[in-house]
C-alpha cells in the first residue's frame, strides 16, 4: 500500500538530504529560506542579520565621508596643474607721472595632457608643422612623460592659436596667460628690469617687487586677476629718461666712446628721476643680457675711479674740518713728491692757489695737500661717513662693493683726494655730491617716490650747512670761470665739476684711454637736480683740438641735457641771477665772484 | 459649495506652482546673464589693457621724436622761447574787421539783421 508522506515525513527527508549532502548550495538555500520564510519563530535571527547589514553599510558611508572631509587632494588635477603653471599677474609699473613702464597683457598658451593624447607621434608631427620653432625631439619627450599637464608653447599668436585649434587634437588645449610687456623698450630698462616666461622678476625693480612679495605669482587664488593688484609708481620720469638716453646715444656716436651712462637725482628727496646705462637692452627681449658684462648697469654695478669729481669730496672734507677756509692758500708751485711718486697738475699753474682756484683749476697737488692736512684717519672716517667705503644698497637688487685699498697710507690718501685709487659706484658718488650741495643731508638714493619730509626724516647730517653752501659756490664758480663752462646753461644757474680719470691699461695709467665724468647741479643757489654724465673712452674731436677731457664730452652732453630736462620738469629759465645766492658766505664777505663770467 | 472651494484651491495651487517655476527660470536666466556679463567685462578689461599698452607703445618718446623729426618742420624747444605770463605783451584791443569793412563799403546802416550786441556772436568794437 502506498504510504502517503505526511509533513513529518517531508521534513525528515529534508533533514536526511541535509545530513547526507551538506554542500554550499544547500547552505545558501538554508539562508534564503531563513530570510524569506514567513515563520515567526525564525524572525529573530533575520532581524539580527538585517541590523548587522545596515550597521556595516552605515559604517562604510561614515568612513567614506570622513576620508573625503579630511583629505587634501583636490579631485581636478588638470585645473590645479594649470593654475600652478600659468604665469601670474604682476602690478603695472608706472613712472612718476603715471605713464606706463610695464604692464600685463593676456596671451594664449598651448598646453597638452599627455595621458589623453592617443597618437603621440602624429601629435608631435602636426604641432611642429604649425609651430616650427618648437623642437620636435624635445616635444616628443615632454609628451611621453607621465605628467598630467605639460606646456607645448607659451604665448602663441592669434594665428598660431587658430591653426592649432583646427588640428583638432584631443588632449591639446589653450590657457590664457599674462605676458609682461614694456611699451617703451629700452628706455629705463636698467631700472625697470625684466621677467622670465613665468612672469617672475629677474632683474631691476621687477625683482625688487617679488622680493617685497608685493606679488607672489604662484599663490593660488591670487593668480590671474591683474585688476586686484595696485600699480606701483616709480620715481623715474619717462620723458626725462628718454631725453637722457637720447643725449647719451648721440654723444656715444659723436665721441666714439665704448660706453656711456648718466643719471638725474633729485637732491632734495634722493629720488632718481632718470637713469640710463649704455649699451642697454630691450626688456621685452632681454636675450643673454645677464651674461653680457658690457651691458651692466654702470651706475650701480660698475665701480670706477671717479677722477676729479672726487675733489669735491676732498675740499668739502677740508672745509668742514675747519683746517682750511675759502680764503686759505695752498702751495701748488711744484709737483708734490712722495717717495718715488710725483703728483703733477694736469693744468699746471706753478703758483700759490686759493681754495676756489684749487677747485676751478682742478689741482691735484692742492687736493692732495688738503687731504694730508686732515690726515689718513680723518680722510677714511669722512669717506665712510659719506658712504664711499661701503656697498650702496638701493631698491635695485644689483649692487657692487667699492674697491678700497687694503693698506691705506698717506700716498693713498693723496691719490684718493683727486680721485685715483678708490673705485666706487657712480651712483654712490652722486649720493655724496647730493649731500654736499643740498645743505649737508645724506640721503640714500631711491627709485620709489619719496616726499621731501620723508627724505629729511630718514637722512643724516654729514657736513655743516655752511660747508654745503661753500661747495655750491665752488661748483658755481667752476661753471663761470672753470672747466664746467659748457654746462653753464643760461637761466638755470648751473654749477658743475668735471672729472677725467686715466684708465689703467696693463697696470699703468694711460693718457689715451680716459673715463670722463661730469656732475652738474641746478640751480646752484638752491639745488634741485644733480646731473651725472659719464663716457668710457671717448675720442677727442678735431674741432675741439683733439681734447678728450670731460668738459668736451660729458660736460657738453650735460649742458644739452639740462636745457632739455629742466623745462620738462616744469622749471622755467630765470631771466636774472638770484639776488643773494650764497647768504652765509656773503656775511663773511665771500662768494661775490661766482657769477663773473670769464677766466682770469 | 465645497466643490467650488476645491476648484479654487486647486487653481491657486497650479497658479502658484507656475509662478514659482517662472520665477525660478527667470532667476536662472538672470544669473546666466550675470556670468556672461562678467565674462564680457573681463574680456573688455583685457582689451582695454591691451589698448593701453599699445597706446603707450605707440606714444613712446623715442618713436614720437623720430616721427616729429621726419614729419614736422619744427625745431627743438629753445630756452629763449619760454617766457613768463607777465612778460607777454598786453592783449591788443579786439577789432571787428568785418564791421570795419562793411563800414568802409557803406553797408553798416540799418538792416534787417539784429545788431551784433544782441546776438553776441561778434562783439562790437571796444
Amino acid at each position: 500500500m502506498n504510504e502517503t508522506p505526511g509533513p513529518e515525513a517531508d521534513e525528515i527527508a529534508a533533514h536526511r538530504v541535509a545530513a547526507t549532502r551538506v554542500g554550499p548550495i544547500t547552505r545558501l538555500g538554508g539562508l534564503a529560506r531563513l530570510l524569506f520564510s514567513a515563520r515567526l519563530d525564525k524572525s529573530a535571527g533575520r532581524i539580527r542579520f538585517i541590523a548587522l547589514a545596515m550597521a556595516v553599510a552605515y559604517l562604510g558611508i561614515g568612513v567614506k565621508l570622513i576620508s573625503l572631509g579630511v583629505s587634501h587632494d583636490p579631485p581636478q588635477t588638470l585645473k590645479v596643474a594649470a593654475d600652478q603653471a600659468v604665469s601670474g599677474a604682476r602690478p603695472d609699473l608706472l613712472d612718476r607721472n603715471g605713464e606706463i613702464l610695464a604692464t600685463d597683457v593676456k596671451t594664449m598658451s598651448v598646453f597638452a595632457e599627455p595621458r589623453r593624447i592617443i597618437d603621440k607621434d602624429e601629435a608631435v608631427e602636426l604641432i611642429t608643422a604649425v609651430l616650427p620653432d618648437v623642437d620636435a625631439k624635445e616635444l616628443r619627450e615632454r609628451l611621453s612623460s607621465k605628467k598630467g599637464f605639460v606646456w607645448v608653447k607659451r604665448q602663441v599668436t592669434a594665428k598660431e592659436q587658430q591653426e592649432i585649434f583646427h588640428l583638432g587634437l584631443p588632449g591639446v588645449g589653450f590657457l590664457p596667460e599674462n605676458k609682461r610687456v614694456y611699451p617703451n623698450g629700452p628706455i629705463g630698462a636698467h631700472v625697470i628690469g625684466f621677467v622670465d616666461t613665468d612672469n617672475i622678476g629677474i632683474a631691476g625693480m621687477e625683482k625688487y617687487l617679488d622680493q617685497q612679495s608685493l606679488t607672489d605669482p604662484h599663490v593660488p587664488g591670487f593668480v590671474l586677476d591683474p585688476t586686484a593688484l595696485k600699480p606701483v609708481r616709480l620715481s623715474l620720469d619717462l620723458k626725462a629718461t628718454h631725453a637722457l638716453r637720447d643725449e647719451l646715444v648721440a654723444g656715444l656716436a659723436r665721441f666714439k666712446a665704448k660706453a656711456a651712462a648718466g643719471a638725474i637725482l633729485d637732491v632734495t628727496t634722493g629720488e632718481v628721476i632718470a637713469l640710463e646705462s649704455l649699451p642697454d637692452f630691450d626688456p621685452n627681449d632681454p636675450g643673454d643680457f645677464i651674461k653680457d658684462p658690457t651691458r651692466i648697469n654702470r651706475l650701480n654695478v660698475g665701480v670706477y675711479e671717479m677722477g676729479s669729481t672726487f675733489k669735491a669730496l676732498s675740499l668739502a672734507m677740508a672745509l668742514d674740518s675747519g683746517k682750511v677756509t675759502l680764503n686759505s692758500r695752498i702751495d701748488a708751485r711744484d709737483s708734490l713728491r712722495y717717495g718715488h711718486f710725483t703728483i703733477h697738475d694736469f693744468h699746471a699753474t706753478h703758483r700759490v692757489l686759493t681754495v676756489p682756484e684749487v677747485f676751478t683749476h682742478s689741482s691735484n697737488i692742492g687736493a692732495a695737500r688738503m687731504a694730508l692736512m686732515v690726515g689718513v684717519e680723518g680722510h677714511q672716517a669722512f669717506l665712510r661717513k659719506m658712504g664711499q667705503l661701503d656697498r650702496l644698497r638701493t631698491e635695485l637688487p644689483e649692487s657692487a662693493e667699492p674697491l678700497v685699498p687694503k693698506h691705506w697710507g698717506e700716498l693713498n690718501t693723496m691719490t684718493i683726494a683727486f680721485g685715483q685709487g678708490l673705485n666706487v659706484a657712480p651712483l654712490q658718488a652722486m649720493m655724496a655730491v647730493a649731500a654736499l650741495v643740498n645743505g649737508g643731508e645724506m640721503m640714500t638714493p631711491t627709485f620709489l617716490p619719496r616726499s621731501e619730509a620723508d627724505a629729511l626724516a630718514a637722512s643724516r647730517r654729514v657736513i655743516s650747512p655752511q660747508t654745503s653752501e661753500s661747495m655750491r659756490y665752488l661748483m658755481r664758480s667752476n661753471a663761470t670761470h672753470g672747466s664746467a663752462g659748457f654746462a653753464n646753461v643760461p637761466g638755470y644757474y648751473v654749477g658743475g665739476k668735471t672729472g677725467t680719470a686715466d684708465k689703467i691699461v696693463n697696470g699703468r695709467y694711460s693718457q689715451d684711454r680716459v673715463f670722463t665724468t661730469f656732475m652738474a647741479v641746478a640751480p646752484a643757489d638752491k639745488p634741485k637736480y644733480l646731473y651725472l654724465v659719464m663716457y668710457d673712452e671717448p675720442q677727442g674731436l678735431p674741432e675741439d683740438g683733439g681734447y678728450h677731457t670731460a668738459a668736451y664730452n660729458s660736460g657738453r652732453v650735460t649742458g644739452k641735457l639740462i636745457t632739455r630736462v629742466e623745462p620738462l620738469e616744469g622749471v622755467p629759465p630765470a631771466d636774472h641771477f638770484p639776488d643773494q645766492p650764497f647768504p652765509m658766505l656773503a656775511r663773511l664777505g665771500l662768494g661775490g665772484d661766482a657769477d663773473r663770467i670769464g677766466k682770469e | 459649495m465645497w466643490r467650488l472651494l476645491h476648484v479654487i484651491a486647486i487653481a491657486a495651487l497650479i497658479g502658484s506652482a507656475a509662478y514659482v517655476y517662472s520665477v525660478k527660470y527667470q532667476t536662472i536666466y538672470a544669473s546666466e546673464q550675470i556670468v556672461k556679463t562678467r565674462h564680457q567685462i573681463a574680456k573688455e578689461r583685457d582689451a582695454i589693457n591691451l589698448l593701453r599698452a599699445e597706446f603707450a607703445h605707440l606714444t613712446r618718446p623715442d618713436r614720437l621724436q623720430a616721427l616729429a623729426d621726419a614729419q614736422l618742420d619744427m625745431q627743438p624747444l629753445a630756452l629763449n622761447q619760454i617766457v613768463k605770463a607777465d612778460d607777454l605783451p598786453d592783449q591788443a584791443p579786439k577789432v571787428d574787421s568785418i564791421g570795419r569793412k562793411l563800414e568802409s563799403l557803406g553797408l553798416l546802416g540799418d538792416s534787417a539783421t539784429p545788431s551784433s550786441g544782441v546776438t553776441g556772436a561778434t562783439p562790437a568794437v571796444r
